[in-house]
């Protein structure tokens, strides 16, 4: 069965073989990208958006979306940075993050599940307010100043060449890829994504459980702050402005149904690593961003454009 | 059986009175809170309730009004279109530097934004109506394109004031009888659009496809056509606000208007046009955006530093869409009621 | 996909400068610069004299940076920098702390770190090219707010963020200079804002100052995005004649208000020879002729001589005023 058809209907094989070929095109544009050295430091590009976007899946999957995640981990950053000023070990420092991150998106979860609003303009409204709420503590200041520990997610490797952050990113995965595929929870989500009249009339606690994935979307987004400061070195209420069209791009361009029910958190992972590669590629030729972003924002309505005419020509 | 009657359900004369009641008490809500705003700023700073510092919040909405009419044409349909912002750019580059480069062309250059602004419109709408592409993925794709053809084109430099003709600098300047023109432009755009959704059969088709798509095409409505309409529509008015910033901006560089369609989109949702579509009107869109500019004109009134805006505009936006969540609540039980006791 | 390479391979292309054939003395080096951000005639003019010198020095030149002044854009650009292994890097920082980390790395690699127009943290560069002195640079905005308006008035300040070190400073001296020098004591400051050298809020800015500060005379500004923003907000308003914007812009841009008499007086420097400079001093830094004592004295190429301050700080320091009268004289 290894006609082209049939790849090109497994949406997961497809990444991969496009990350390949944007491997090839990356290392025809710059002579430093084939290095072992390179390839894994550059994982910096992808980490962070990627700890987001699978944290999106389990929302999406119950046909959802949150659009604040780029705000709660500006909290985050700036949480951490008065926290390290204050000389907060850096254990109560991560307890104290993922409580807030947490907070923030039990904020989001309430108003979208327990009070029914639209998932889209509430999670609109929260991404100013909680961006307004990093610059009220952080006001425009910059960051720099990190205590004992802070900045060893973010910035170390292992015996120098692998990214504790990267290794992070994979346990990060491998978590989710059970949650979701192989387990009740990742089985109910797929439920209510699909109907929830159904999934109500089933017995299931369909707010509850929106609410729980949430809930861990706000926690991963806090999660990432950490290796954020890591990976730059300081903390702004600006971090991450605008990191959500790539985030959306990921779990999209993943195979991931916008209307929820379908998708998987290999498929994202390798959309990840497919934008990671095209993003470093294309940085090490100096390509300017806008060009870069052409490029992203082609291959995510291709994407879609592509798989809607297979399906219509297989059905 | 259930959808039969659902849809005789909503264009019924009751029902309908019912939702124009709502409607309008939904855009008195936008009046009272910029009421309460201006009450509150007035007792807090003395320099608020003058003429003067009106003009400035008018002039401050009007761009924002247009940008937002036509994110409002396209939420009507029950869609999102966030590339607005990128369209604005890209026409407001693109007419900047035509005029730069070939002063002659005179007034007639607004035809360029105009004309470009609607052909990414049509992208927009045979990517989502056609293709079948979900419209936050379309028009987030979009909105990177626009952006960085805006930057291939430009080769990233920027169109200085002093090479843009004086009409188009003074003209976005200018008053006419103590009204600035951009608010003026803004007022005939509001009024157009409001009395051709108000009276043409075409544009009502837009509320018709944004509250129940599949009853609009059941009942022999061109869905495809009716969104298609609507994206034109949002680009050509998203070309004309990006001419207008453009202008009056002065310096027109790579990254014009970028952001605005979050903004628009504030606009669109605090003026009480539901996010699920098929119901709102522009005077509340217009009034949702100059809530927003009275919130900033109050902030730097009162000294309140500027990223309070922030919070303070994603709050308001949260609370919009929880007022209209009780509204519509209120409206479908009552339209249940309603049903029910038009079984007995 | 070929077209995309052909694309790429173009503006990769656009950006290289072939190793020239002359040069003097010494090995040819790989020189990075990135600005705050790129299309801005300002550093676009930089880079262009900064390529000048390195084309006399046989080095070979790459510019990059984002289309808008961002700071993680700008950590990104020198991480990417620093994949492609350069001799020297030239920036002018966004946060002065923002890209310490990624510049700290890049040293201690042996690369040869040089600021312009905008500082980074010391530890993190070598040297740092400073266009004029900051105390000079606030008298000389002082002076031009002062031929706007020599009766005095009420003034106001707009920098691009906290974070830039360059016009911070300018404020801390124009503010000390107010307090303390006769000449300018007729000045009061009301306030300072925050621009981040953008032109729709160095605009709106402006306007609000104004809004704000009904007796406001001058609206002064370091970031040469926001004086002629200022100026057009003070037209469009309608206020030409009786609040004045000035500061620091490029000539083209301020043209305008000069000719029709709503601004008096802006100034600069030639940004063309600080790039030069900042460029000049890499190569010599690479090359191990150029110490870092204060008092150090070189000579940059074709642009003169100059002298190694305290901390690597070497000070350009030829500043141009624009008038009506003298302002056609410039192209840039």
């Amino acid at each position: 069965m290894a006609n082209a058809s049939w790849l090109l209907r497994r949406w997961e094989p497809l990444l991969l073989v496009l990350i390949v070929l944007a491997g090839a095109w990356s290392a025809s544009l710059s002579p430093y990208y084939l290095n072992l050295d390179q390839l894994l430091d550059s994982s910096r590009n992808f980490v962070i958006p990627g700890l987001l976007a699978i944290g999106l899946v389990p929302v999406v999957l119950t046909g959802e979306i949150d659009l604040s995640l780029g705000s709660i981990l500006a909290v985050g950053t700036i949480l951490l940075a008065k926290l390290a000023l204050l000389g907060v070990p850096l254990g109560l420092a991560v307890v104290a993050l993922v409580l807030v991150g947490g907070a923030l998106g039990l904020l989001n979860g309430v108003l979208v599940a327990r009070f029914g609003l639209p998932s889209l303009a509430v999670t609109l409204g929260t991404m100013g307010a909680y961006r307004g709420i990093a610059f009220i503590i952080g006001s425009e200041e910059g960051y720099t100043d990190f205590g004992p520990g802070y900045l060893w997610l973010g910035e170390t490797s292992l015996r120098a060449i692998l990214p504790v952050a990267l290794v992070f990113f994979v346990l990060v995965v491998l978590l989710f890829a059970l949650l979701v595929h192989f387990t009740v929870f990742g089985r109910r989500l797929f439920a209510i994504g699909g109907s929830i009249e159904a999934a109500r009339f089933t017995g299931l606690r369909v707010t509850q459980i929106k609410i729980q994935t949430y809930v861990l979307s706000g926690v991963l987004a806090a999660l990432a702050a950490l290796v954020w400061i890591g990976q730059y070195g300081s903390a702004r209420a600006d971090n991450a402005d605008g990191v959500i069209l790539l985030v959306i791009t990921a779990v999209v361009l993943g195979g991931v149904d916008i209307n929820g029910a379908r998708g998987t958190v290999l498929g994202v992972t390798l959309s990840v690593l497919l934008l990671g590669t095209l993003t470093n590629g294309m940085g090490l030729a100096n390509v300017p961003g806008p060009t870069q972003t052409v490029v992203f924002g082609s291959l995510l309505v291709l994407s879609v454009l592509i798989s809607n005419v297979i399906r219509w020509r297989t059905t | 059986m259930e959808t039969a009657a659902r849809m005789r359900a909503v264009p019924t004369e009751a029902g309908n009175r019912f939702a124009e009641r709502a409607l309008r008490l939904r855009v008195a809500g936008v009046l009272a809170f910029l009421l309460l705003l201006a009450i509150g700023f007035t007792s807090a700073s003395p320099r608020f309730l003058t003429v003067g510092n009106a003009r400035i919040i008018a002039f401050n909405a009007a761009i924002l009004v247009i940008a937002a009419a036509a994110e409002a044409l396209v939420v009507l349909t029950r869609n999102l279109d966030v590339s607005v912002g990128s369209v604005m750019g890209l026409a407001g580059y693109l007419a900047a530097d035509l005029i730069a480069r070939a002063p002659g062309l005179g007034f007639a250059v607004i035809l360029v934004p105009l004309a470009i602004g609607a052909l990414l419109g049509l992208l927009n709408g045979v990517l989502v109506a056609y293709g079948r592409v979900p419209s936050l993925v379309a028009t987030l794709g979009t909105l990177s394109i626009y952006r960085g053809v805006t930057f291939i084109y430009a080769r990233g430099q920027e169109v200085t004031s002093t090479k843009l003709p004086r009409w188009m600098l003074r003209g976005a300047d200018a008053m006419v009888a103590g009204i600035p023109s951009l608010v003026i432009v803004a007022a005939v755009v509001v009024v157009i659009l409001a009395l051709l959704l108000d009276v043409r059969p075409r544009f009502r088709q837009l509320y018709a496809v944004g509250s129940n798509p599949q009853a609009a095409h059941f009942y022999g409505l061109r869905t495809k056509r009716v969104v298609l309409l609507a994206y034109v529509l949002a680009g050509f008015l998203a070309g004309l606000a990006g001419f207008l910033y453009a202008a009056r901006v002065g310096t027109v560089t790579v990254i014009l208007a970028r952001g605005w369609e979050m903004s628009a989109l504030a606009a669109v949702v605090i003026g009480g046009v539901s996010i699920q579509g098929g119901s709102g009107n522009l005077v509340g869109v217009a009034l949702g955006a100059v809530v927003l500019a009275t919130i900033d004109n109050g902030l730097v009134l009162l000294r309140v530093p500027e990223f309070w805006r922030m919070f303070i505009q994603g709050t308001a936006i949260v609370l919009a869409v929880s007022v209209d969540a009780l509204i519509d609540g209120r409206i479908r039980r009552m339209l249940e009621l309603r049903r029910a006791g038009r079984r007995l | 996909m070929s077209k995309k390479r052909v694309f790429a391979s173009l503006m990769l292309a656009t950006c290289l400068v072939p190793a020239g054939a002359a040069s003097a003395a010494g090995k040819h080096y790989r020189l990075f610069m990135t600005p705050k951000w790129t299309g801005f005639p300002y550093f676009e003019r930089a880079a262009a004299g900064a390529k000048a010198a390195a084309e006399e020095l046989g080095d070979q030149f790459v510019y990059a940076g984002a289309d808008h002044a961002d700071v993680q854009l700008q950590v990104q650009t020198l991480q990417n920098f620093l994949a492609q292994k350069p001799n020297g890097i030239m920036l002018a920082a966004i946060d002065l702390n923002a890209v310490a980390p990624v510049l700290k790395q890049a040293r201690s690699k042996g690369i040869v770190v040089t600021t312009f127009d905008a500082d980074a943290a010391t530890p993190a560069r070598d040297f740092f090219a400073n266009q004029m002195s900051y105390e000079q640079a606030a008298k000389t905005m002082l002076d031009c707010a002062l031929l706007d308006a020599p009766e005095g008035g009420e003034v106001a300040f707009v920098a691009a963020a906290p974070t830039a070190p360059n016009h911070m400073a300018h404020i801390k001296y124009m503010k000390q200079f107010i307090e303390t020098d006769p000449k300018y004591k007729v000045f009061k400051v009301v306030d300072t804002q925050f621009a981040q050298d953008d032109d729709a809020k160095s605009y709106d800015v402006a306007v609000n100052l104004m809004q704000a500060h009904p007796n406001l005379k001058v609206i002064i500004s370091s970031s040469a995005v926001s004086a002629p923003a200022g100026a057009r907000a003070i037209v469009a308003t309608g206020k030409a004649g009786k609040v004045f914007s000035t500061g620091f812009a490029l000539p083209s841009a301020i043209k305008g208000y000069l000719k029709d008499g709503s601004e008096k007086a802006f100034a600069l420097w030639d940004p063309y020879e600080l790039g030069y400079l900042a460029a000049w001093v890499t190569h010599m830094a690479l090359d191990g002729k150029l110490s870092k004592t204060p008092g150090t004295k070189f000579t940059a190429g074709k642009i003169g001589q100059y002298t190694v301050g305290k901390d690597g700080e070497i000070v350009y320091g030829k500043a141009l005023i624009f008038t009506p009268d003298n302002v056609d004289k410039y192209d840039f």
